[in-house]
């Protein structure tokens, strides 16, 4: 009885320190087919933590094991050592105040695009009110799809349709969003609109944000801090806070201290051990 | 003036298209009217005797002669097709659905299902007519089990072949596994499923036809044979010609339900 009062005791002081961030990754290790001859060590035991509100983009090459990290964090993906929590809970499951966008739209073919976007709330079971209608034509408004509420995923553009998908991520108000390569599919001057899009609308909601990349200027432009990850198994082997004021333009890409940093991150990834 | 100078575009726009449009349509019926003057020809100039081979002409009087006959046998037919059909997509989808919640019980049917599909399914009639009886109960018996296995398999491919990405999603979004299954799975196997029915909705009148011929006292398989046994060739072919239409007409009605279901998923 004691010894319970004790644990619970210690067990309140540790709920009420101050926790270590809103997303919290303590010793994350993933193992793919562990104890078998194609065991893969896709992640190396990772610690890091997210501010609420900051925008965190991982950087690495591919296959680092970025994107299985960034799944862990969704709940989608089990870690096979450590702990994760977010907003202060452990992590065992999707936890439905989560957004996240994949490298594809992932639209429903047959839905419209106002349609793809109420999504969630059917997925969810939740009753689609008159206001979540409202906010979700706004949203696309926002997205510069005006005109386009109807039209279903075959008749937009690529760009277009990941604007869907942010709106979709973004409709039932979560306060992580969580994107893996959300622009990778994309042409070079449509993925600059679009992190103008992402730029505006995460300006706007202000959510926590961990978003995956492999382009070097893309999390520069993006970010509040940007984490590089080693080779498979991927570990983080720098952390650099992105010091430029926000609302940001495309402009900034030109200036020395942008290129100056985008030369930092390039030698770190192009300097990995082995 | 205007009007004038606008007309003539006008109308060759409008005739073009649909010239074009009947051709693949015009083309195999002039093709078949052709073979069929060609029959009545051969008939004609050589003499067969109608029991060998009547002239489409003898087939058209076959058919209006005795057209009350020919219906009373039609309608049995239709009967027990469609619904051996509508049982067949029932148990097809149901089973599929059923096996695509679980690993376990996939794993272990599921290869079980495609050795039975690989025995000529046909040869299992005269079972059913000992299992479940002669009359209706064994030619929608037959029709049932003929229909449900390219049914079933093809909605097993559909709910398996569903876009890994979109089931992540509903994961993502703590979609019950219910939910993801009516919202993305189903829809996303429906063209899937439609190419199973079409195989279906073939097959389910072949299996009638041949439970008739088996053991039966209405249906147009009956009638083929009794016509066969009273060496009425001419009703025979009546019969078929009925089939023909038959055939399309259940072929085209899968067909505009498919049409139906693309249009809605915005192809």
């Amino acid at each position: 009885m004691n010894a319970n009062a004790t644990l619970l005791a210690a067990a309140e002081v540790a709920s009420s320190a101050p926790s270590p961030g809103y997303v919290a990754i303590d010793q994350v290790r993933k193992i793919y087919n562990a104890g078998t001859r194609h065991q893969v060590e896709a992640v190396a035991p990772t610690s890091f933590s997210v501010k609420a509100g900051e925008f965190v983009s991982l950087l690495g090459p591919s296959g680092c094991g970025k994107s299985t990290l960034l799944m862990m964090i969704a709940g989608l993906e089990a870690p096979t050592q450590g702990s994760i929590s977010v907003a202060g809970r452990a992590m065992t499951s999707p936890r439905a105040e989560t957004g996240i966008m994949f490298q594809d739209p992932t639209l429903l073919p047959w839905k419209s695009a106002l349609d793809n976007v109420l999504f969630p709330f059917r997925a969810m079971n939740r009753p689609v009110e008159p206001e979540i209608v409202e906010r979700a034509s706004t949203l696309l408004d926002h997205v510069g799809l005006q005109g386009f509420h109807g039209h279903k995923p075959r008749q937009l553009s690529g760009g277009m349709r990941q604007r869907v998908a942010i709106c979709r991520a973004l409709v039932y108000e979560p306060d992580l969003l969580l994107m893996d390569e959300p622009f990778s599919a994309l042409d070079a001057i449509t993925r600059d609109e679009m992190n103008l899009v992402l730029m505006k609308m995460w300006e706007e909601h202000h959510r926590t944000a961990v978003f995956v990349t492999h382009s070097i200027r893309e999390a520069v432009f993006l970010s509040d801090r940007v984490l590089v990850m080693s080779r498979r198994p991927g570990r983080i082997i720098e952390d650099v806070r992105i010091p430029f004021s926000r609302p940001r333009g495309l402009e900034i890409g030109e200036t020395i201290e942008f290129n100056e940093i985008c030369g930092h991150l390039r030698s770190k990834i192009e300097h990995r051990p082995h | 003036m205007v009007s004038t100078a606008e007309a003539p575009p006008a109308i060759a726009t409008a005739d073009t298209p649909i010239l074009e449009r009947l051709r693949p349509l015009m083309l195999p019926t002039a093709f078949a009217a052709g073979v069929l003057l060609a029959w009545q020809a051969v008939v004609f100039v050589f003499d067969y005797p109608k029991v060998i081979l009547p002239a489409p002409s003898d087939i058209f009087a076959a058919l209006t002669g005795n057209f009350a006959e020919i219906w009373q046998h039609t309608v049995p037919t239709i009967r027990d097709t469609l619904a051996g059909f509508v049982l067949a997509a029932l148990f097809g989808v149901g089973f599929a659905s059923l096996l695509s919640f679980s690993k376990l019980l996939r794993d272990a049917i599921y290869p079980l299902i495609v050795v039975i599909q690989l025995v000529p399914k046909i040869a299992w009639t005269p079972l059913f007519i000992v299992w479940v009886g002669i009359g209706w109960q064994s030619h929608l018996t037959i029709a049932t089990f003929i229909g449900f296995f390219p049914i079933f398999i093809a909605m097993m491919a559909g709910l398996e072949s569903t876009d890994r990405s979109l089931v992540r999603l509903c994961q993502g979004l703590t979609a019950t596994p219910g939910r993801a299954f009516w919202l993305v799975r189903l829809p996303a196997s429906m063209p899937y499923l439609f190419a199973g029915l079409k195989i279906a909705i073939t097959l389910a009148v072949i299996g009638v036809i041949v439970a008739e011929f088996i053991s039966a006292s209405e249906g147009l398989g009956f009638l083929i044979l009794k016509s066969a046994a009273l060496l009425q060739t001419d009703v025979i072919f009546a019969a078929i010609t009925v089939l023909c239409v038959l055939g399309l007409v259940f072929y085209g009605a899968v067909h505009a339900g498919e049409i139906a279901v693309r249009k809605w998923r915005g192809e």
